[in-house]
């Protein structure tokens, strides 16, 4: 009688890495799947409760110590932009605003921006390296005035200063193109 | 001697006197505060931070908090009214920035649907005992009366 050794069976992979691994995978493309089809974060409008309405006053001093008064800016579109020089979206819009402004400005829609919780020797570095020639103006009220939640937030106004849009997480240059030749059409 | 049993209506008339009592007292609200400072922190607990989610504007440290802050202390000092310093910061962020839900309105339901609901189940409940105790108890029958004398001899 011979003896017979057994010959011990490969032994079998676990699959639980393989599945893990998998489904790792999976959640990873499904994760950019969504950042990639994701709708645009800038140019979107939100409700506002002064829309309609007078857009409050804004007054303070601009960079070079000079009063500045939104209510001086009538007769012209305006697009009250609240920013901050930490905020990284308003760093994105400000070359956005300076192309909007290169094409509008000053006879047709004006710029006015509202420093939100800044420093202004900041601010003026930050329009020294960046441009932008629009009046900037210091008013810490003016933002619970406009119910502004973040920034950035941009209002746009008619040239008798009534608040017709209110927009949020930045704009693009085309975009506000868009709102303001909207709102023209609207007021005929 | 035995204790006299008590009625149980004079139960209900002291839950009742208990209930309001407090309801006077709870409707009352606190004392007024000390100072335009405690006032102006008082209101601003009343008020969502305009930024961050679940904080008021007291507890926030965020810009948007920081400036409801300045603003409603602004306004104290100017003396103006709580009514008058919530309404200026619903008109310009809508009624969603209140933590507390208005008394007037559609907001008021949140107050009245609770005390309708309540006074509800109290008038059901005592409806259900007054039902039960007119049906009284069930008498038991002759079958009854043999099943246990059954179960004991046996």
């Amino acid at each position: 009688m011979t003896a017979t050794t057994a010959v011990p069976a490969p032994a079998r992979r676990p699959r639980t890495a393989r599945w893990s691994a998998l489904a790792v995978g999976l959640v990873a493309v499904a994760l950019v799947a969504i950042l990639a089809t994701r709708p645009d974060a800038r140019n979107v409008i939100a409700e506002t409760t002064l829309r309609g309405r007078p857009a409050p006053e804004v007054v303070g001093p601009g960079l070079d110590g000079a009063t500045v008064r939104l209510s001086d800016y009538r007769g012209r579109w305006v697009l009250v932009n609240f920013f901050a020089t930490w905020c990284v979206p308003c760093v994105q819009e400000h070359p956005e605003l300076v192309r909007f402004s290169q094409r509008h400005a000053p006879e047709e829609a004006q710029v006015v921006a509202v420093v939100y919780d800044d420093d202004l020797g900041a601010v003026r570095a930050f329009f020294r390296e960046r441009g932008g020639d629009w009046p900037v103006v210091d008013s810490p009220s003016a933002k619970v005035d406009f119910g502004v939640r973040g920034v950035p937030e941009s209002f746009l106004l008619t040239p008798e200063g009534i608040v017709v849009d209110r927009i949020v997480g930045g704009v693009t240059a085309d975009g506000l193109d868009g709102f303001l030749a909207q709102a023209q059409a609207a007021l005929g | 001697m035995t204790p006299r049993p008590r009625s149980p209506r004079l139960g209900v008339a002291a839950l009742v006197v208990v209930v309001v009592a407090a309801l006077a007292v709870g409707s009352r609200g606190e004392a007024g505060p000390a100072t335009p400072a405690a006032r102006a922190d008082r209101l601003a607990a009343r008020v969502r931070c305009p930024t961050c989610a679940g904080l008021s504007a007291a507890e926030s440290e965020a810009a948007s908090s920081q400036a409801v802050r300045q603003e409603i202390r602004a306004r104290v000092d100017a003396g103006a009214s709580d009514d008058a310093i919530l309404g200026y910061l619903v008109d310009r962020y809508g009624e969603d920035i209140l933590l507390t839900p208005p008394s007037t309105g559609t907001g008021s339901l949140v107050w009245v649907l609770p005390v309708v609901a309540l006074v509800l189940a109290g008038g059901a409940l005592a409806a259900a005992f007054r039902r039960w105790r007119a049906a009284g108890a069930e008498a038991a029958t002759d079958d009854d009366r043999a099943l246990v004398a059954r179960a004991r001899e046996g």
